[in-house]
């Protein structure tokens, strides 16, 4: 019973993503920003998706949502090949009016709603019984995340000050182990 | 005190993305995996004059790289640049891929397997070959080598010492865990290299130890399977991957060997054994178990700053056995804002608003003991179309029912240990001002994708037993079943997850087999 019901919800997942892919919106989407520089993994429609998605996902004043939704492709091509295929899916699926009207009764794509219209849109997917729309969710809120976070401009909200001052003994392969100036600290333990 | 650099520049290490043409190499014993499993077999086996050919699909990085920023430092050393997950996304994969292994970006914390989880192997999976005392001079002689040694308490961040004390409060046990550094500075950076080399990790031990003794190591080359014929494995084929790791050079390396280790770890060794068609039985794959984890973050009025000083410095085991129910045990995590920003739930001005009280934020884990439930069997490797590998893990009724225990302890160490808030990392969070609020959890979701579950210890796929159709490799020498010329050693074998973090158990089993192996 198990094994099929797994089959089953993994067939549903194929077929919805399958939607989102299908490039069936009723109203064409918005192009929101053209990449800067040549895409990795995305392709130019979901590259604009992306960049809407962080726009809500990212709401520090001062992000640049195209420079966080170029962070996210490069990381996606970090990713195998099938993994890059269902988030460009995702993203289609997101985007696309048909499976927005099916799921919610919305007719209107991502990229065209009002902001507070896309953060509903967000939250449906995040609260939504089915485990594919949480995923997706999570996936697309995570990568802006991600990228956001892990550039140095970000951190002064967070009082993180970034990497200490190692001096020139860090970074310096030609070492192992700790010069006493720097082990001033230490928890004097172990054996070299 | 050997110099690293020197040995990254020995004409033993071959760099495979440099190759120009197709590579073809040969040794005694290729050892396919250069962490925690793969570095103390090419070590012993080379100190034993036995010629080995170390192969590893990541980057040969040192601390030179580790610059402490998860931009630079996540792709280069982790498995899909720290986006692997299980199959319907739920579970977030933290696991190396570099010359090193996960060892490069562990935590550092070190302990031995516990004698009972010994013993059930012995009683509950046909482990037979080895008995914990067998174990015993191992450990001692890699926490000699690696530094291990206990943490003062005193010496923990804040992060740590909260759990230390709401444990401590609560009447519950806990501990200082074991480390392996020698000289640490706290800088707090374990999980992304260690720029000072004071983490005792391969890359700095037994992979020079193993290159000074004349072992080679071919990196940036990807085994795609093994080649057998009557029986035993003929060459090894890989793919050399460019100097980023994420593409290829359109370059091959053959290599031939009388005896060929397995040393991938609970997912990458599976793979190449389903990619090589060797999987008579069907038990490869089976049985991964990943310590699937939930956190949990108090807000203290005072400064915490997780991202600072040794990540992982106490330990509670006071829940790790709960007989018919599964065990967990708690630990603390490091805060560094990618990392945090992932695992804080939401978006828009909600998850901001939480990144800008994380200095203020403890990060608090429960880790589920699996595998020693009959219906907890934990995921099953399975090959992508691609012929990447891919875990599919449904998180089975008993380990939801494990997290909301767990998180009710989070949350009661939390507030023991002076928080004024404590959440959860369900999406959206579960909030609590007292304890008297923690019956919240009951009503929470526990289901994929509406909490953040990660794991960071992979282990099993690949079992040791000696019951050849329930088990891969026997337990006596962790030689395969039927293929004569095949080990697998690395922490594929463990036949059930641990209870403890992996890296010692990982050690001191492949030391031990490995002396066999030298024999």
């Amino acid at each position: 019973v198990d094994r099929r019901s797994f089959l089953k919800k993994g067939l549903l997942g194929g077929a919805v993503l399958a939607l989102g892919a299908g490039g069936l919106a009723l109203r064409p989407g918005k192009t929101i920003a053209a990449p800067r520089e040549k895409l990795l993994a995305l392709d130019a429609r979901g590259f604009s998706v992306m960049v809407a998605v962080a726009a809500r996902v990212v709401t520090a004043p001062g992000a640049d949502h195209v420079a966080i939704a170029h962070a996210a492709d490069l990381a996606l091509s970090h990713a195998p090949a099938e993994a890059q295929k269902d988030l460009r899916n995702l993203l289609g699926l997101f985007e696309n009016a048909l499976p927005g009207l099916l799921l919610d009764g919305r007719a209107t794509p991502f990229t065209a709603l009002d902001p507070a219209a896309q953060d509903a849109v967000l939250e449906a997917w995040r609260d939504s019984r089915l485990a594919l729309r949480r995923s997706g969710y999570q996936a697309l809120r995570k990568m802006c995340l991600a990228s956001y976070y892990a550039d140095p401009r970000s951190w002064t909200p967070l009082k993180y000050k970034g990497p200490p001052d190692l001096g020139g003994f860090a970074h310096d392969d030609s070492k192992a182990g700790t010069p006493e100036w720097l082990a001033a600290q230490n928890d004097k333990g172990g054996t070299p | 005190v050997t110099k690293l650099a020197v040995v990254r520049a020995s004409p033993n290490v071959i760099d495979g993305s440099a190759a120009q043409s197709d590579l073809e190499l040969s040794a005694d014993v290729c050892v396919i995996g250069s962490g925690a499993g793969g570095a103390v077999t090419a070590s012993v086996l080379a100190a034993a004059g036995v010629s080995v050919l170390l192969v590893e699909e990541g980057g040969y990085y040192t601390n030179r790289d580790f610059d402490m920023l998860e931009a630079h430092t996540i792709p280069k050393l982790y498995q899909e640049s720290m986006q692997r997950t299980t199959a319907d996304l739920s579970i977030a994969i933290l696991q190396g891929r570099a010359v090193g292994g996960t060892t490069v970006v562990n935590w550092t914390t070190s302990f031995r397997t516990p004698e009972d989880v010994v013993d059930h192997w012995a009683k509950k999976h046909a482990v037979g070959g080895f008995k914990y005392a067998d174990l015993v001079p191992h450990y001692e002689a890699i926490e000699a080598r690696l530094g291990i040694h206990q943490v003062d308490v005193q010496a923990m961040n804040r992060n740590n010492r909260k759990l230390y004390d709401g444990c401590k409060a609560k009447g519950w046990e806990v501990g200082p865990t074991r480390r392996n550094v020698y000289q640490c500075i706290q800088s707090g950076y374990c999980g992304m290299g260690c720029p000072i080399n004071a983490k005792r990790s391969m890359l700095v031990t037994l992979i020079p130890d193993a290159i000074d003794a004349g072992a080679k190591l071919l990196f940036r080359a990807r085994v795609d399977k093994l080649e057998s014929a009557a029986g035993e494995i003929t060459a090894a084929r890989a793919t050399l991957l460019d100097e980023s790791g994420y593409g290829v050079t359109g370059k091959r390396a053959t290599i031939k060997a009388k005896r060929f280790v397995l040393a991938g770890g609970a997912i990458n060794s599976p793979a190449v054994l389903l990619r090589s068609g060797l999987n008579e039985n069907g038990v490869v794959g089976t049985r991964t178990f990943l310590h699937p984890v939930i956190g949990s973050t108090g807000l203290y009025a005072e400064p915490i700053e997780a991202f600072v000083g040794a990540p992982q410095t106490a330990a509670s085991h006071a829940f790790a056995h709960r007989g018919d129910e599964v065990g967990l045990f708690l630990e603390a995590a490091p805060g560094y804002p990618m990392l945090a920003s992932t695992a804080l739930p939401g978006h828009g001005d909600a998850h901001r608003k939480l990144m800008e009280s994380v200095q203020r934020r403890t990060v608090h884990i429960a880790i589920a003991i699996d595998g020693f439930h009959d219906d907890v069997p934990g995921g099953t490797v399975k090959l992508r179309p691609s012929g990447a590998p891919l875990l599919d893990y449904p998180i089975p009724p008993k380990i939801w029912r494990a997290f909301q225990f767990a998180q009710k302890k989070l949350a009661e160490i939390g507030f023991a240990s002076g928080a004024t808030e404590v959440s959860t990392l369900h999406d959206p969070p579960i909030t609590m001002k007292s304890e008297k609020e923690i019956d919240l959890i009951d009503r929470a979701r526990w289901e994929p994708c509406s909490v953040g579950v990660f794991t960071a210890h992979q282990m099993g796929g690949c079992r040791m037993g000696d019951d050849p159709q329930r088990s891969v490799v026997r337990s006596e020498d962790l030689r395969h079943h039927t293929i004569k010329n095949l080990w697998v050693i690395d922490g594929s074998v463990f036949p059930t997850s641990l209870g403890v973090n992996p890296q010692e158990s990982i050690y001191g089993l492949a030391r031990l087999m490995a002396t066999r192996l030298a024999r």
